[in-house]
């Protein structure tokens, strides 16, 4: 039982930096940008984050700087995709590159450096309820954001017209063009505030989740949130489900290597890798009644070729 | 304002942008190296020197490159069938792996043809996957041969900590040595080896294959439009994998060529991102496949160069990716400057 809570404790916390990144990339992605380079985003949002904490010895000006981060690579991405309108696939792999170049090479004075990390909170009455308590309200701050973020990005793309704008920018640029909608300007909001997201999700890494730096830490994650956009079927409220069931296979293996589990580090650690492309692997066979990507996803708009 | 097309594309611009593009990147790099407090002039003058300026640097030239010419032909390949192979990383470790089994316990004349063939195999059956998916469920290549890196790199690692772990390597992470029938054989008293000839031979053939095959026709024709290949009556689905598995299999034979060339024993890291550089080198050559050779020296360069940084002034290696991604960068920002113009 005890080992049940701090598993499910943890897959939150776990889950929380893919969360943000999830979110990001979906509302990119609604807008009709793909935007491959979520790794490369995270990693600066990571190091940057856990710079500016280390220097300013305030994790939450860290977590601005993770965004801002992330923004910026973000902004390259637009440049290159949006106002030039070249192949978005090249773009984003070489966000991922430059990012852990980036990375590496301004975050090499931090490795095993101490920052101000941002600690968890027990929220009073709630957090003693018996089981549930423990797993639910005894997170940090960030935690309870990003459901409260997941709710609000469900509210912008069904409940408002701006909503509505991003969706017909992503499923049909032309028609939206011709309602009226600036369609380069939606996808540019929508990317750049993705990448501050997504840079976010990075630097809770760093700040919350791992408490440290070191080149190359994300291993992987930015890839796994791109799959858990589709998994989640580009629905916000849906990515939280694969972000916190991603986080528990994130921490699975050192709690089961806490309680003496002998399965080898290294098998347990490939898990979440295979996880996601079986995960993907499922959403395509269910995709044929329900899940579907926005139909201009990853095309360039090109203004007057009607 | 609006973007149009150039009537006349200048050919003068078109051939001089990777020159101004690999320019602009070091000028950027330049900054950033300021940034970090190196000064960038003696920075890029240690990176020739140690490379031009010795027959050691000279050799290590080379045995930067062998890898480098292999996994950008293992992602050129692909790319020419439309696909992107992101998945070299782990195609080269797989290879390795299988390489080292080979060598550790197949102790005859033939141990190097038989690496050689499997790790080829090996690296294969890791871009199979991927390749089935996609052409069977349209899963994602990108996603799939990516996170297939991790899973092939933690395999070498539970490896060479697990079961294939030395008995004379007091603890690290490594294998034991290989028997002397499992080395490739090294030229001028430098680590130059068998491999750069290997890596020659393969882009021969894979020329070859491009210029006097069906095959390679079929795949310059899926890649360049997949509706007029299936009039054509080519089977596109089938295509696809065959090149993807030619591309991971090339990855494999890196990963051999590697660890018995460089290594001569299997260990936790087997290579600095060679895997990931495939992507940029086979942009940069734009698939085509003598230019490959090209572009894998001048990132040979840059790892060499790269490496000096690194002892120099404790710079780590991955600033060699930004020198990547960033040439990629302005080469195609370039490009849509030559080809379009924006007029108001």
């Amino acid at each position: 039982m005890e080992f049940l809570i701090s598993l499910l404790q943890a897959s939150i916390r776990a889950g929380t930096p893919l969360l943000f990144a999830t979110l990001g990339e979906t509302i990119t992605e609604k807008s009709g940008i793909l935007n491959l380079g979520v790794e490369g985003l995270m990693i600066m949002g990571a190091m940057s984050g856990f710079a500016l904490s280390f220097v300013t010895g305030n994790p939450w000006i860290g977590i601005l700087a993770g965004g801002i981060a992330g923004l910026t690579l973000a902004f390259i991405h637009g440049f290159f995709s949006i106002t030039l309108k070249v192949d978005q696939t090249v773009s984003g792999l070489m966000l991922v590159l430059f990012g852990m170049g980036l990375s590496g090479l301004m975050g090499k004075n931090y490795i095993g450096k101490v920052a101000t990390y941002i600690d968890p909170i027990s929220i009073p009455f709630l957090s003693s309820i018996p089981f549930l308590g423990k797993i639910f309200f005894t997170h940090d701050l960030l935690v309870y954001l990003s459901l409260l973020l997941t709710a609000f990005l469900w509210f912008i793309l069904y409940k408002t017209s701006f909503g509505l704008s991003i969706i017909a920018s992503g499923e049909n640029p032309e028609a939206a063009d011709t309602a009226g909608i600036n369609v380069d300007f939606v996808r540019y909001i929508c990317l750049l505030a993705g990448g501050f997201l997504i840079g976010v999700g990075g630097a809770y890494l760093s700040l919350a989740y791992a408490k440290l730096w070191t080149e190359g830490m994300t291993a992987g994650r930015g890839w796994i949130c791109l799959a858990l956009v589709i998994f989640s079927g580009w629905m916000p409220q849906r990515a939280v489900i694969g972000a916190y069931l991603f986080g528990g296979l994130d921490v699975q293996s050192f709690k089961l290597q806490a309680i003496g589990f002998t399965i080898p580090y290294q098998l347990l650690k490939m898990i979440p890798y295979i996880a996601t492309i079986l995960v993907l692997l499922l959403s395509l066979v269910r995709e044929k009644y329900k899940l579907r990507a926005p139909s201009a996803l990853g095309k360039p708009y090109f203004r007057g070729e009607r | 304002m609006r973007i149009e097309k150039r009537e006349e594309i200048s050919r003068i611009k078109l051939y001089t942008l990777p020159f101004l593009s690999i320019l602009a990147s070091l000028v950027f790099v330049g900054i950033l190296l300021l940034f970090v407090g190196v000064n960038p002039i003696e920075a890029y003058y240690i990176m020739l020197t140690r490379t031009f300026g010795s027959k050691l640097g000279l050799s290590e030239l080379f045995v930067k490159s062998t890898p480098l010419i292999l996994t950008g032909l293992a992602v050129a390949i692909p790319m020419r069938a439309g696909l992107w192979n992101i998945g070299a990383e782990g195609q080269l470790y797989m290879g390795a792996f299988i390489a080292s089994y080979v060598a550790l316990n197949f102790v005859n004349p033939f141990t190097i043809p038989a690496m050689f063939i499997l790790a080829a195999i090996f690296g294969a059956l890791w871009a199979f996957v991927p390749a089935i998916l996609k052409a069977k469920f349209d899963l994602n290549e990108i996603i799939s041969t990516l996170l297939l890196n991790y899973v092939a790199i933690y395999w070498v690692e539970y490896m060479v900590y697990g079961p294939m772990r030395g008995k004379e390597v007091y603890n690290f992470p490594y294998s034991d040595l290989f028997p002397e029938c499992a080395i490739l054989p090294r030229f001028f008293d430098t680590r130059l080896h068998l491999g750069i000839l290997i890596a020659f031979s393969t882009v021969v053939v894979i020329y070859l294959i491009f210029r006097r095959t069906s095959f390679g026709f079929s795949v310059k024709v899926v890649g360049a439009n997949p509706k007029a290949a299936e009039y054509a009556g080519i089977d596109r689905k089938k295509i696809i994998i065959y090149a993807m598995i030619l591309g991971g299999a090339i990855a494999g034979i890196a990963g051999m060529e590697e660890i018995s060339g460089i290594h001569h024993r299997l260990r936790a890291v087997i290579s600095p991102g060679y895997g990931y550089a495939g992507i940029p080198i086979a942009l940069l050559a734009k698939g085509n496949i003598l230019a490959i050779v090209l572009s894998a020296t001048l990132f040979g360069f840059l790892y060499v160069g790269g490496s000096a940084l690194q002892t120099s002034y404790s710079i780590p290696i991955a600033v060699v990716y930004i020198f990547q991604s960033l040439v990629v960068l302005f080469i195609i920002g370039g490009e849509f400057f030559v080809r379009y113009k924006v007029v108001r």
